[in-house]
């Protein structure tokens, strides 16, 4: 029993898939973008790429995926109203690299590379951003033991109350690929798509049954 | 000239004004106006019309524009809002701008406050659960604080009074902390709740019970308003009426009278003493939408504006007689300041009911009530704690790589996976007179009133009930058959449950007390305060039943006093 999977079960209220990062940048304060003009933050082939980058994440199963479900726009919107610059930014260059990486792994734009081919950069990306943020949590998590060790230190008045001050929520460095998997999750198990083909969704369920059979190729409830 | 004052005085003369039309200052009015009292019920924010208003309800996951988060935009004017869970884009409207209504936080507290008609009664828990002797007693047996000025007997009948008209959903189980109710049909638990009732009951031998929870969403058609169509989107406000706000219950009930007039954008400034009567007169009221001032007068007040709206309103409310605020003779007003100290719990997975799923999104959870510190059962701290829990089947996202993405992962995302269940501690705080709120005059709110200073902390006693409220959640799950169990503590800051109560505390003695046994200020008799504010102990039961249960007793004894002319 790990007092630490604390945040794990805040990531599981909220359906267990989103980074920490994300569940920061929605629930904390930020520092305002400042990017309140019409400007677009992504060039017209960034915004194919970025459909694109969604569609390998959620393909088109025995549902449609999440091209269909319109989350490339979805992605592109929430980033230019709901994040930070600094994470604007930071996707804005993990764009960029993408589009170098393909190059020169395939000599191609991501736009002609194939779904194999997509999903062979996109795997790698995401295992330079697990590897990437162990890093950093690893750090934070060193900076955190010897932050403790000091307030040890200090006269006990200072310290009353604080043990059970709520925890701060991580505010990690912004990933380019952590934020575009999020999104495209976010976006597509919300949109009409996701919801009632993908999932299995009750505008008005009228009643509750608490046990009742599990129906084969039964889908999740969406919420 | 004189005349045309005396004019505008009449015009603006009632029976009796509340302040505050949430929770506690709906039922004031209702009881007031049934009464045939002629009431002005005064409201800071705008109106917010039954139905018609809640622009939210109907809304589908995919027609709100951000998916339910909130933009830069809205982080901006809510720093207070936004540090956890309920101000979302759902109910964004419901929430109040936090760069309009500063404070000051000498500890941290998160305040979360709603500036509407209804106040947070459209978006409250709806848990609803009685006090008992032990809670009506603790502060005589251990010390803390002082006696509560009166004991289950005084309330019991005004619990069933309110019930009845609020419509509680609920399971009658003979639990001595937690009285039984005039209850409608109980919601279902699910089968894995229904298993972990019958192990825990069974290991402790009926010493802790498991009970669904008891909430006033309505399980049958009740006074003319729906039942619950299991949606689970209570906090937009609800269409079918089905659980119990201001709107859908006591509002069109003092509305039938024909005894109500309701104000909204009356930011309520000051109350204002007559030292000649030695009773409030009337009150002073900021329009919030035009900053003009306007008196209004009447025979009695009711202060419902929300315990540090209204305990704001006593400091403010200053006079040679009061200099340091209204009926504050005792030096208590603004302090013991409690909230439930929460989020932290214990969770894991059930085997064995992979063949069953559930229909329906239930607004409810199951409840334990208290066992800690009473029968044969102590603890090394005082006080004690109930759970709020329940089971719920996910998907298989234990099973999912890290970052996977693609068509396997995306069916791992949408089967039904495992069971899992979890137990969440809900703790009473002591009330510590350091504790409190206090005006300060540095800075100013958009309406030009100084604002709140806050200065709260849990202490030792909080601390160590929060190991228990993690190992015991622990112990129970196990003992249920729960597998991979842990346990999690968050932290709780005070305000963060919402439960904030007990700044001008009841009590016998007007030398420690503001108010007594029956709301009414021990030193401005014409004047009651029955929200969370009067609280003398927090108790760990969610507290809204019990503001509906001491209003509604309080509005007797007030038009009581009144036909005697005593007030």
């Amino acid at each position: 029993m790990d007092r630490r999977d604390a945040v794990k079960s805040v990531a599981f209220l909220l359906g267990g898939a989103l980074s920490a990062t994300t569940i920061g940048v929605f629930l904390e304060g930020c520092n305002p973008s400042g990017n309140k003009d019409n400007s677009k933050l992504f060039s017209p082939d960034q915004e194919k790429v970025i459909t694109e980058i969604a569609d390998i994440i959620i393909p088109t199963t025995s549902s449609p995926g999440a091209k269909a479900a319109g989350v490339g726009p979805f992605i592109s919107m929430m980033l230019k109203e709901c994040y930070p610059e600094e994470a604007q930014k930071a996707f804005v260059k993990g764009l960029d690299d993408l589009e170098a990486s393909s190059k020169k792994e395939f000599s191609k734009s991501f736009l002609e590379l194939d779904v194999k081919q997509r999903q062979q950069l996109l795997g790698k990306l995401r295992d330079e951003t697990i590897a990437a943020q162990k890093t950093e949590s690893d750090k934070t998590e060193a900076e955190r033991k010897a932050k403790e060790n000091t307030v040890v230190q200090k006269p006990e008045k200072e310290q009353a109350g604080k043990p059970m001050a709520a925890k701060e929520k991580k505010q990690g460095t912004p990933y380019f690929f952590a934020i575009a998997r999020d999104l495209t999750l976010l976006g597509y198990f919300t949109s009409e798509i996701g919801a009632t083909q993908a999932c299995a969704y009750l505008d008005i369920p009228g009643h509750y049954d608490g046990n009742v059979p599990l129906k084969p190729g039964q889908k999740i409830w969406a919420t | 000239m004189s005349n045309l004052n005396t004019k505008a005085t009449a015009q603006n003369t009632y029976d009796a004004i509340v302040v505050g039309s949430g929770i506690s200052g709906g039922w004031a009015a209702k009881e007031l106006t049934e009464k045939g009292l002629k009431v002005l019920l005064l409201e800071r924010g705008r109106n917010i019309e039954h139905i018609k208003d809640y622009t939210t309800a109907m809304k589908k996951p995919w027609e709100f524009e951000h998916r339910g988060r909130l933009t830069e935009e809205q982080k901006k004017t809510h720093p207070v809002q936004i540090r956890d869970y309920p101000y979302q884009e759902f109910n964004e409207s419901f929430w109040v701008n936090d760069l309009d209504c500063p404070y000051t936080e000498v500890k941290r507290f998160d305040w979360y406050r709603g500036f509407h008609v209804g106040g947070k009664s459209l978006m409250w828990g709806r848990q609803s659960y009685r006090l008992s002797d032990l809670n009506f007693e603790d502060n005589l047996k251990d010390g803390h604080g002082v006696d509560w000025p009166i004991r289950y007997k005084d309330l019991a009948p005004w619990y069933d009074y309110v019930e009845r008209f609020a419509g509680i959903s609920g399971s009658n189980e003979n639990w001595p902390a937690l009285p039984d109710g005039q209850f409608l049909p109980p919601m279902e638990m699910n089968c894995v709740e229904k298993e972990v009732k019958k192990r825990i009951e069974s290991k402790w031998n009926k010493s802790r019970i498991m009970t669904i929870g008891r909430t006033a969403n309505l399980t049958v058609e009740h006074k003319g308003r729906g039942k619950c169509q299991y949606r689970n989107l209570c906090s937009r406000g609800c269409p079918f009426g089905a659980y119990f706000s201001t709107q859908s219950s006591t509002l069109p009930a003092a509305v039938a009278t024909g005894n109500l007039t309701l104000r909204p954008y009356s930011l309520v400034n000051q109350i204002l003493y007559d030292k000649e009567t030695q009773k409030a007169k009337g009150v002073l009221v900021i329009d919030s939408e035009t900053n003009e001032h306007i008196e209004y007068f009447a025979k009695i007040v009711f202060v419902n504006g929300s315990t540090l709206g209204s305990t704001f309103l006593l400091l403010n409310s200053t006079s040679a007689e009061f200099p340091d605020g209204l009926g504050n003779g005792s030096g208590q007003l603004g302090h013991n300041l409690m909230d439930h100290h929460f989020r932290c719990g214990a969770s894991g997975r059930a085997e064995g009911f992979d063949d069953k799923y559930t229909y329906g999104r239930r607004a409810n959870g199951i409840y334990i009530p208290r066992y800690q510190n009473m029968g044969g059962d102590k603890r090394d701290y005082v006080r004690g704690f109930g759970y709020q829990g329940g089971a719920g089947r996910g998907n298989w996202h234990k099973e999912i790589a890290e970052m996977a993405f693609g068509s396997e992962f995306k069916d791992l995302m949408t089967t039904p996976g495992e069971w899992s269940m979890g137990l969440g501690g809900f703790g009473e705080s002591l009330p510590y007179f350091e504790n409190r709120v206090y005006i300060d005059k540095t800075k100013k709110d958009k309406w030009g009133q100084p604002v709140l200073a806050i200065d709260c902390e849990f202490k030792e006693n909080e601390q160590k009930m929060r190991v228990d409220m993690m190992n015991d959640a622990a112990e129970m799950l196990e003992a249920a058959g729960i597998k991979d169990v842990h346990t999690y503590d968050n932290g709780s800051s005070p305000g963060m449950a919402i439960h904030e109560m007990g700044t001008a505390r009841m009590g016998h003695d007007p030398k420690t007390s503001v108010l007594n046994k029956w709301n009414q200020m021990h030193e401005v008799k014409n004047v009651f305060v029955t929200d969370g504010s009067c609280m003398t102990s927090a108790a760990c039961q969610n507290p809204s039943l019990t503001y509906m249960a001491l209003t509604a007793r309080a509005c007797d004894y007030a038009v009581s006093e009144l036909k005697k002319n005593n007030i």
